[in-house]
This record gives C-alpha cells, structure tokens and sequence, in this order.
C-alpha cells in the first residue's frame, strides 16, 4: 500500500486510537518508510507542544445564561409574532378605514384626496421595492464567485 | 444524558416542552461552541450564533427524525449560521480594506496552557498558534479544536459530526498538517 494510505492512519497512531492490528501495520510501514517515519515525528513535535493548551473558554457567567438567554428569545420570539400579527390586522383595519373615510366621503377636499392617495401610493412603492431588494440579495451574492 | 433520555426529551421538545430543551442544550452547548469557534474564530459570535442555532433547531425540531443522533441535524443548521456569518463578514470587510488588514493582523483563536506557572516564550507560541488556527480553513480549525485543544476521541467527533472515523483521520492529518506548515512560515520552532 502507498504511503498516502497510511497518511490519516499516522494520525490514529499518534492518538493511539487504532485497533492493535492497525497499529502493527502502521509500525511494519514506519519501519520501511522513513517519509512518513519524519513526518510522524513532526506531527509528534507539534502535539507536544500543545499538550496542555486548551481553547479558552467564556466566563462561567456565559454558561450560566447561555440556556436563560436561549429561553427568553423563544419566549420573546412568540410575543414579537403576536404583537406583529395584532398590528398588522389593526394597521389593514386602519387603512380600510382611512380610504373608506377620504374617498367615499364626497365632503372631503380633493386636496386631501390627492395627498392620501400620494402618501399610499408611496408606502407601497417603498415596500415593494425593499421586499424585491432583500428577495433578491438573498438568493444571490454578487462577490460569491471572487477568490479571495 | 443517555441516547435513551436525549429521546425522550427530543419528543417533548416536539410537543413544544422548552424545559425538555433545556436538557438538550446543557448536553451540546459546549460542542457547539467549539464548532462555531472553528468556523468564525472569535468567542462571541461563536456563542451568539450557537445560540441562534439552538433556536432554529427548537423551532423546526418537528422535521427531526427521533431515530437519529440529534448533534448531526443540529450541526448542519449550526454550520449554514456559520457560513451565512462568514458571507456577510467578508460583505462587511470590502466595505473597509482598513479593517479587514487589522484584523488579519490581530485576530487570533484564544488558546492558552493549562500551566499557571508558564513563561514569556510560552505565551508567545500560545499567541502564534492562536494565529495560525485562525488561518486554516474553517473545516481544519473545528476537527484541530475538538480532538487536539479539546481531547474528544475520535469516536465523539465521528459522532458529533456524523462523519465516518476514516474521515475523522483524514480530516486531521491535513488539518494539523496545514497548522504545521502555517507554523513554519510565522517562524514558530518547537
């Protein structure tokens, strides 16, 4: 076998996480090839050296909050859709009735018409064309192709 | 908690039991950390977004198949967070070459000896490798920071990726190769 088979093998060997019948065939390798005989030096070398480091760990007061901050999102998430979905049905309600009220009502200046009817006909502009944008940057990203 | 229990609790989750969640959280918060560490680099948004994928993970816990591991399912909506972070990072960092240039100089993976008692030239190794962690790609910085900061077997990574032990190895041979050789140009001798 080549020696690019034994390559991810060393690294059970190091770790001493082979089966004692991998091992041996690792150890009969290593004897002929001085290669991988170096290289599992180095990577011995190197484990040495970071023996005793550890990824530095938060704070116990992060681990602590970490399920409290969790829960209170879920919690809150819940609350945002009600409130979101109560202003949306009050706002629709608002609208109704606002357009109800200028348009129908034929005492109201046509001044008044006329800037009601600017101010919906620019929200609705507005909107669209946020909501086309984010559907838009969000199925592509114009840079995804550069290397960097 | 035992495959058993880690079940039973999934199934309360779906009936929308937070507490039962809770569970589940305690067990994998740790791992996750260190997965989205590995994929973004800096502490706090790796504890931000493994938050946030505990949240999608409770909110389309219903699409999970109870017969299976749950950290597997788990880690592919941790990694989609990771990887939508990284995107909009890089967005940001063309917004100002300055910035990006800093923070390639600085950015490190925190890493530090277990010794109290260490030396001026063993922080600095601690600093250059934190260094060169931060410039291996993000797949060789998660398998480096799980098997060789961490000490998971190799049989808990395969687990908690849901990758075969070949994969395992194979993984950390070009990872700790790659960290070797980032090691060599910063000059580091050991």
């Amino acid at each position: 076998m080549s020696c690019d088979t034994f390559k991810p093998l060393l690294m059970g060997y190091l770790d001493e996480e082979l089966t004692a019948l991998e091992a041996v065939r690792v150890e009969q390798h290593l004897e002929e090839c001085h290669d991988c005989t170096a290289e599992l030096d180095d990577f011995r070398k190197l484990k040495e050296v970071t023996r005793n480091m550890r990824v530095v760990m938060p704070d116990d007061k992060y681990w602590d909050e970490y399920w409290s901050n969790i829960y209170n999102r879920l919690e809150r998430k819940a609350g945002w859709i009600l409130l979101s979905l109560g202003s949306i049905i009050l706002s629709a309600y608002g609208l109704y009735w606002v357009i109800a009220e200028v348009f129908l009502d034929k005492n109201v200046h046509p001044v008044i018409r006329i800037g009601v009817l600017t101010l919906i006909v620019g929200f609705c502009t507005l909107l669209v064309s946020v909501l086309r944008e984010r559907f838009f940057l969000s199925k592509s990203d114009k840079y995804e192709r550069i290397k960097r | 908690m035992n495959p058993i229990e880690e079940g039973s609790a999934i199934e309360r989750c779906k009936n929308g039991d937070r507490e039962a969640f809770g569970l589940i959280v305690q067990k994998y918060m740790k791992p996750a950390y260190y997965v989205a560490l590995g994929y973004v680099g800096r502490p706090d948004d790796a504890l931000d977004i493994s938050q946030d994928a505990f949240i999608n993970a409770f909110r389309h816990i219903k699409r999970f198949d109870s017969s299976k591991s749950f950290f597997p399912w788990f880690y592919s909506i941790l990694k989609n967070l990771c990887l939508n972070h990284l995107s909009r990072s890089r967005r940001r960092k063309e917004d100002s070459i300055d910035q990006m240039v800093e923070e390639e100089g600085q950015s490190r993976i925190p890493v530090e000896t277990v010794n109290p008692e260490q030396g001026a030239v063993q922080r600095d190794i601690e600093v250059r490798i934190g260094k060169a962690l931060q410039r291996l790609r993000p797949k060789e910085r998660e398998i480096i920071i799980l098997q060789h900061f961490q000490d998971y077997s190799y049989q808990e990574i395969a687990d908690l990726l849901g990758i075969p032990i070949g994969t395992v190895m194979s993984r950390l041979y070009s990872a700790r190769r790659e960290l070797r050789r980032e090691l060599e140009r910063m000059g580091v001798r050991y």
